[in-house]
């Protein structure tokens, strides 16, 4: 805390004698304040120690930990498939992003590439989660900053896709969805269509957001030139996703080292300029269109075939094996409580999720647990830099600069 | 990790020197249908073996080429997937590929056991046969590349499986075996196909008992033979016999006869599959709850190195664990059994009073009481020593017996005699009795038969009595009876009995699964055990409450483990001096810290509950 | 793939890598000696060439239970160049007695709080660190709950409420029990 003047407690500033007397400041004293761990513009639960002076702040210095679960521990002592429900309560507004990275991750470790079918289902489900996270930090920016509509559209197109992903995954949350080698279940019928209309109505909803917000006067003055941070430190820090892309650095890993279908597919990478809140909030709007053409292009190109390999030393064999077959009930028996066979060695993989590049540094002893499960959350970064946007701006810039960075402490206390 | 990333001399990536003779003779009917020539002895004749086979038409004059020289003198030099193994001449394939790292499947055959070469799995490619051969048949030759991972080794072991497959009933699920099963092992690794059955498996009898601790289920069983060789081989009782033919081949006992031998538990361990299952043991734990502990058998006074296989605080089986000097991989069945004491009627609480006084103490108000008691006593209290005890605990409590109570000799107790057999089983039932003499006679106590202690009894001579354990070598109820002359009795026991019943003092003692330790069998030789898990209760191993009584009458002298004990006490003992405690010991049975947790999650592979690999060759 | 930056690395600095390797996946690795480890990120950082400005990245792994245990501390990091569109892997063996790396915080700011991670977790300390301490888990926590001898399920006794001095909570304990 201590880079500024000492100031013993209890003292007032000794300021000195202005030159009018009507410019005569205020006699104040530094404050620190504690912004959370429980308040509702703190993102999961951040302990912000901010030292004030007047309206200024000093320093800032965030307290992470609240939410810590042991998420790494835990994975090193399941098998691989058990670590999703795991990654799921990282980002939990995109949690199939975090289940198909992880995949990925493990998928390149093995060295086995999934089918097609399987790897559009991906995209798909990527695509709508990347909306769902985008809808729900642009309706808590609005929120946070006292426009309530904004939140509650942005919540509404949100409930939509949310019910698009129940039906697909069978859970609103937390999906688990994806195993080793593919995903575990295929479309529900008649799913496509239910999620077309779904985006013409996510699109009319996000178009009421951003109509609300973007040239919203109140809106602007507080978000334009608020939470700055320059492109060098951006990139010292670690940014990645739209964070960074607000600086105008070109970086998306799904263009820059295409996974799964993505270079296929047709879209536009948004870029920004200023690396301040409003750059930040607008690469999200326009990521939700982006996102919206690449899941109509997804579902017009899905081919038909298995959604998951055919290899019963990775995957699961179907039911009717299981309990007929003794070939079938061994390779469940033993994939259920040994896990898959991942052979031994290490891989650094990343997919690009919603807040930037997901990067996952996985260890295999040759059996079936992780030995090591690093995940490289893109928030945590961010957040370290927190104290850097902010430091010498006003109080109330915190606010919006911690929602358009996004902050989720489910990825960053792990 | 980084080091097994690299490449280190991979097999198979590099083609061996002097690869397959492939002339055509030796390509077609590569199908290995007809097992391979007869055994060969030595590796000459290996050597000779593929010489007419794939002999060109027109031969370089003076017959077949000269042997080739050995390049290590006296070894046998080959490959195997490239990389160069030097063993003794007669070594088969399967262990001399263990040497480099390389794993040949085998299901019949046991390095313990005659070869039988009837499973098929562990057929390799050599470059001078022309077909398949067993490895677990055929000697290493000099000069010869042996090849595991080419596709007609891999097609024949996937071929091999679906054929043990085929018949096997879908039981994993109630299978005793599920989790350390071979068919499981080699399916995933070498298999992993759908089952292309069509129609009905072959019914056999799921539940022939053969014997009071065997039962066979016949349809699960893989023919390997590895009972009926075992039996008629090693205990040299054969009682198993395979009978009928084809499909309907099953292993059995001779009509009116029955698997009783001593040794029949072993059949269930070498049994690759859930075919042979012990009938102690059966539907009481899966394996993959159980962890581990290295341990040796208290059953008699050979002291088998075993695994004790526990969950929690219960030991659920006694398993042979491999030591070239005493056990070999085998154990009998008495000893196998032998474990139930460890759990049932266990002395839990220390006890004050005898009868109808009797009331439960904690071990602090025990041994203050005790210790009052004992005092003014000193010289007079006659000394009971059980050779059930470790070193450790023998060494502790001598020495208090001697410095603190002020013995001068003492009473042997422990289990009665029984009945030896002709391999593994001894007529003394006690596991430390060289133990407890090596350690009188160090520590200058003089040992007596426990006949002098019931007649000093008897004659009221004797007025108080310290017991280290509770056994006694006579009819404990009668024993029991005299002992109400006693002023003061005070027995530490690791089980009820009648004797427990009359103690002024009951102190809670440990069997050797809850402490650390040493035994010494009839032979001189002294192991060390591990500990599975904590005391039962309020029990406590007996060095302990000789280190606290020892306190508590007035002496500095603490002991914190076994190991400190061994350390202070060993060099009084000549036969113990030598005895490296820590280097002779067992790795431990876990790794730190993880306790077993539901659905396997505790870290551990399956099938693995010993610490690393199982230190059992052939399971 | 990103050879050519660990290329650039070895003939620059030709003591500073022990081992070059290549993963399962194809990606290259360099295990650099700890003593190395600053200059090399900065050749990576400002190179003008190589231009690893994006700090990905870093962890440790224990490696205890590995075939090979020693060291016993393997610390990863991960760069990313915009220009090379490449990651750069790189990582630093220690052992447990002197489980000390110097910091590349003064280098990458972002490589502050994953060291601190590092440091919680694993106890590595990372020498030139502006402010090494605990990140996730409470200053009174005992151990280091990622390395491998840590049980599963080992629990630390609760803590007593710090008192606050320098924030005043009106009446009552002030914390102070």
């Amino acid at each position: 805390m201590s880079e500024s003047k000492p100031i013993p407690a209890g003292h007032h500033a000794v300021i000195p004698a202005p030159d009018h007397e009507l410019d005569a400041e205020l006699q104040t004293k530094r404050m620190q304040i504690n912004l959370g761990p429980s308040h509702p513009a703190m993102h999961g639960t951040v302990r912000l120690k901010v030292e004030l002076e007047g309206e200024t702040i000093v320093t800032a210095d965030p307290e992470i930990g609240f939410l810590h679960r042991g998420f790494q521990k835990s994975c090193e002592n399941v098998t691989w498939n058990q670590v999703l429900p795991y990654t799921d309560r990282l980002n939990y507004l995109s949690a199939l992003m975090n289940n198909f990275g992880f995949l990925n991750a493990v998928e390149r470790l093995m060295g086995v590439e999934i089918p097609e079918r399987a790897q559009y289902i991906r995209v798909v489900g990527s695509e709508l989660h990347r909306i769902h996270d985008h809808l729900t930090c642009v309706g808590a920016i609005s929120l946070e900053l006292g426009g309530f509509a904004g939140f509650l559209y942005g919540l509404e197109a949100r409930e939509l896709v949310m019910d698009r992903v129940t039906e697909l995954t069978g859970a609103r949350l937390t999906t688990s969805f994806g195993r080793v080698g593919g995903v575990n279940r295929d479309l529900p019928p008649g799913w496509i269509e239910k999620v077309l209309k779904t985006l013409d109505k996510v699109k009319e909803l996000a178009g009421e957001v951003d109509a609300l917000l973007t040239k919203n006067r109140i809106f602007t003055d507080r978000m334009r030139g608020t939470g700055m941070i320059s492109t060098d430190d951006a990139l010292d820090f670690g940014f990645t996703g739209p964070c960074l892309r607000a600086n105008g650095v070109d970086y998306d890993v799904r263009k820059a080292k295409p996974y799964w279908v993505y270079d296929q597919l047709d879209f536009d990478v948004p870029i920004g300029s200023n690396g301040d809140n409003f750059d930040r909030y607008l690469m999200r709007i326009e990521e939700l269109k982006q996102s919206d053409r690449i899941i109509r292009q997804a579902l017009a190109k899905i081919p038909d075939g298995p959604v998951i390999l055919d290899d019963w030393r990775i995957v699961l064999p179907p039911k009717p094996e299981v309990y007929g077959t003794i070939e079938g009930v061994i390779s469940h028996f033993k994939l259920v409580m040994e896990g898959v066979p991942v052979p031994a060695g290490e891989v650094y993989d990343s997919t690009e999720a919603a807040n930037g590049e997901l990067g996952w540094y996985l260890v295999s002893d040759g059996t079936g647990r992780p030995y090591k499960c690093h995940v490289r959350a893109p928030g945590f970064p961010i957040l370290s830099a927190v104290p850097r946007m902010i430091e010498g701006r006003m109080l109330a810039d915190l606010i919006p600069t911690f929602d358009t960075i996004n902050m989720i402490g489910g990825e960053v206390e792990q | 990790m980084s080091d097994k990333d690299k490449p280190v001399g991979s097999g198979g990536s590099r083609p061996a020197e002097g690869a397959p003779t492939t002339s055509p003779a030796a390509k077609v009917g590569s199908e290995p249908s007809n097992p391979p020539a007869p055994p060969t002895a030595t590796g000459e004749r290996a050597g000779h073996e593929a010489q007419p086979a794939s002999k060109p038409p027109a031969p370089p004059a003076g017959g077949p080429p000269p042997k080739p020289a050995p390049k290590n003198p006296g070894m046998v030099t080959f490959t195997v997937n490239g990389l160069e193994v030097v063993v003794k001449p007669g070594t088969n394939m399967i262990e001399a590929a263990k040497q480099v790292g390389v794993e040949i499947p085998y299901y019949c055959y046991h390095p313990r056991l005659s070869i039988a070469a009837n499973c098929r799995m562990c057929l390799v490619e050599a470059s001078n046969a022309p077909k398949l051969v067993p490895a677990c048949q055929t000697p290493c030759a000099e000069g010869v590349a042996v090849k595991t991972d080419t596709f007609k080794v891999q097609d024949q072991e996937r071929a091999t499986m679906e054929f043990y497959l085929l018949n096997h009933p879908v039981d994993c699920a109630i299978c005793d075996q599920a989790g350390e099963c071979k068919l499981q092992d080699y399916y995933m690794r070498y298999d992993a196909k759908p089952s292309r059955l069509e129609g009905q498996k072959v019914l056999k009898n799921k539940r022939k008992v053969l014997g009071p601790l065997v039962v066979l289920d016949q349809e699960r069983c893989i023919l390997c033979t590895r009972c009926v060789r075992f039996m008629a081989e090693i205990p040299q009782e054969p009682q198993l016999g395979v009978f009928g033919r084809g499909s309907h081949e099953v292993i059995d006992v001779f009509p009116g006869a029955e698997l009783n031998s001593n040794y029949a538990g072993n059949t269930v361990d070498i049994c690759p599959v859930g075919a042979l299952l012990n009938r102690d043991f059966r539907f009481k734990a899966r394996a993959w709850f159980l962890s581990a502990a290295p341990s040796v058998c208290t059953g008699c006074s050979r002291g088998c190195s075993t695994y004790v296989d526990f969950f929690e605080q219960d030991t659920y089986r006694y398993r042979p664990r491999e030591n070239e000097a005493i056990n070999k991989s085998w154990m009998c069945d008495q000893g196998r059994v032998s474990y139930k004491y460890l759990s049932q009627g266990r002395v839990k609480l220390a006890y004050i009073g005898r009868g109808a006084d009797v009331r439960e103490a904690t071990r602090a108000e025990a041994l203050k009481e005790l210790a009052g008691k004992l005092a003014p006593l000193k010289g007079k209290v006659s000394v009971l020593a059980s050779p059930l005890s470790s070193n450790e605990d023998l060494l502790a409590s001598l020495a208090f017996a001697q410095e603190v109570l002020g013995a001068k000799e003492v009473f042997v107790g422990g289990r009665p005699s029984g009945a030896a057999d002709h391999l593994l089983m001894t007529a003394d039932k006690n596991p430390n009795r060289k133990g407890l003499e090596w350690v009188a006679a160090g520590l200058g106590l003089a040992l007596r038969p426990f006949e002098e202690l019931s007649k000093g009894i008897e004659g009221g001579k004797i007025k108080a009595l310290y017991a280290i354990g509770a056994e006694v070598p006579v009819d404990a109820g009668k024993f029991a009876q005299s002992l109400q002359k006693l002023e003061l009795l005070v027995v530490q026991a690791i089980n009820e009995n009648a004797i427990t019943a009359q103690a002024h003092y009951l102190l809670p003692a440990t069997p050797h699964t809850e402490d650390e330790g040493t035994f010494s069998n009839l032979d001189g030789i002294t192991q060390r055990f591990r500990k599975a898990y904590p005391g039962q209760g309020e029990s406590q191993p007996h060095w302990k409450w000789a280190s606290e009584l020892m306190n508590e009458l007035g002496l500095t002298t603490r002991y914190n483990s076994a190991r400190e004990v061994f350390r202070a006490l060993s060099a009084r003992v000549p036969e113990l001096k030598s005895f490296e405690w820590d280097k002779n010991a067992p790795p431990a049975r876990e790794r730190g810290g993880v306790r077993p947790l539901p659905t396997g999650a505790d870290g551990r592979p399956m099938g693995r509950r010993e610490f690393g690999e199982p230190r059992v060759r052939g399971i | 793939m990103s050879n050519y930056a660990l290329e650039k690395v070895a003939s620059r600095y030709p003591e500073a890598l022990d081992e070059r390797y290549v993963d399962r996946a194809g990606d290259a690795w360099g295990v650099v000696k700890p003593a190395a480890l600053r200059e090399v990120m900065a050749l990576l950082r400002n190179d003008p060439e190589l231009q690893f400005r994006l700090f990905i990245s870093a962890d440790a792994v224990d490696r205890l239970n590995l075939p090979v245990p020693t060291p016993r501390f393997e610390v990863v990091y991960f760069l990313k160049s915009l220009k090379r569109n490449e990651h750069v892997r790189l990582k630093v063996r220690v052992d447990e007695d002197h489980a000390t790396v110097p910091s590349v915080a003064p280098i990458f700011q972002g490589a502050n709080w994953w060291e601190r991670f590092i440091f919680d977790f694993y106890g590595i300390s990372f020498e030139g660190h502006p402010d090494l301490r605990r990140i996730l888990m409470y200053e009174e926590f005992k151990g280091h709950p990622l390395r491998k001898d840590y049980g599963l399920r080992e629990r630390q006794p609760l803590v007593p409420e710090r008192p606050i001095k320098d924030i005043f909570r009106g009446p009552g304990t002030n914390g102070a029990q």
